[in-house]
């Protein structure tokens, strides 16, 4: 039996993760897994069954509203979604072998990670003459800021289809969306632009999830009213960060967050030694 | 390839996939909300595992409605590609009802 101010609990920090997650342009899954499992001290496997349906909420949610705009390139998506199902697929299928230490350490480092990259993360801008022929997996689309036609090329593929399936192991380990793994390698080795990228990530990430999650709700770790309560808060808190986004300062909530991360690198790192 | 209907096929999934979060989103408020009263414990869990499995449902329509549309442009790699992507989450869930 949970306690109502539990589920209280849960939809607040949902909304947090999700509206945190829309301002930074990552998931909320990488806050919410560590607010579920180290404050409220819930099992890391219900942690990561509960943020992996949030996961696929945002997914849908996120990729609804962008869908029209051509910014989704959904062959690469496609495409991609080969590796990162099953990375989702083998985690899914293995994770239940990992020690609870293991986790840790891996949480750990993955947090760690995103920190740096959230700080230092590039944006190349990969965009080509507007007559330039896309080839089979680029895309075009009409930027809204300029104006102008964005014309991009893949390049290196396999690299982005290795980042797919460890992005995809990630998500499935770790109950993270794992598109900020994936999004700054399409970005910076496979030519594209930083918005076609999350928003084509923004799509991979439910079917990801959903390459695991059965397996988790089978074993009874998606928890019925938590897994709501976390939905309904990261869905409401996304659309109140897409809200803010125009008002607040990415800059400097970036560097905040990416020490909120640290913090929650060291804890997992300590948690992992003791 | 024709660009014309791959974004027709943008703006399908988009429906799609806004139906489903939207209809997963309303079961799970309303099964939340019933299962906070205490009352009517049958009803909510029908309701939040309604939603849950509508929101897991959701990325599987997502890729049947893809293969479909790609089956119908003839574009046979993507056909393939798409059928490798069922073909996992297939595993998945035939994986998971064995438990």
């Amino acid at each position: 039996m949970i306690h109502p101010t539990i589920i209280a609990a849960v939809v607040a920090a949902g909304a947090v993760a999700g509206g945190l997650g829309s301002l930074l342009g990552i998931g909320g899954g990488v806050f919410l897994v560590p607010f579920l499992n180290a404050a409220l001290g819930l099992d890391f496997g219900v942690s990561r069954a509960v943020s992996l349906m949030t996961v696929i909420a945002t997914s849908s949610a996120v990729s609804s509203g962008t869908a029209g705009r051509n910014v989704i390139n959904l062959r690469l998506g496609m495409l991609l979604e080969v590796a990162s199902t099953v990375g989702g697929l083998a985690a899914g299928i293995t994770v239940a072998r990992l020690s609870d230490r293991t986790l840790s350490v891996m949480f750990a480092c993955v947090t760690a990670v995103i920190a740096v990259l959230m700080v230092t993360r590039l944006e190349k801008r990969n965009v080509l003459d507007a007559g330039a022929d896309p080839g089979p997996f680029g895309g075009r689309y009409h930027e809204e800021e300029s104006g102008r036609e964005i014309v991009y090329r893949v390049k290196r593929l396999p690299v982005g289809m290795l980042a797919s399936l460890l992005a995809g192991a990630v998500s499935g380990t770790l109950g993270i969306g794992g598109g900020i793994l994936k999004v700054p390698v399409l970005n910076a080795w496979c030519g594209v632009p930083l918005r076609a990228a999350a928003a084509t990530s923004a799509l991979m990430i439910g079917v990801t999830a959903a390459a695991s999650v059965p397996l988790f709700y089978a074993r009874g770790e998606v928890n019925p009213p938590l897994a709501a309560a976390a939905v309904i808060g990261v869905l409401l808190g996304s659309r109140a960060g897409l809200w803010f986004g125009g008002k607040a300062r990415a800059r400097s909530l970036k560097l905040l967050m990416a020490m909120v991360l640290a913090a929650v690198a060291i804890w997992y790192f300590k948690r992992a030694l003791a | 390839m024709s660009g014309e209907s791959i974004d027709r096929l943008e703006v399908t999934l988009g429906r799609l996939l806004q139906a489903g979060v939207l209809s997963a989103a309303a079961c799970l408020t309303a099964g939340l909300a019933i299962w906070m009263t205490g009352a009517w414990r049958g009803l909510a869990t029908l309701l939040l595992t309604a939603g849950l499995m509508i929101l897991m449902a959701t990325p599987l329509l997502r890729v049947v409605v893809s293969l479909v549309e790609y089956a119908r442009m003839r574009d046979w790699f993507f056909v393939a590609t798409t059928l490798f992507v069922f073909g996992v989450l297939v595993v998945t869930l035939t994986l998971a009802l064995r438990q």
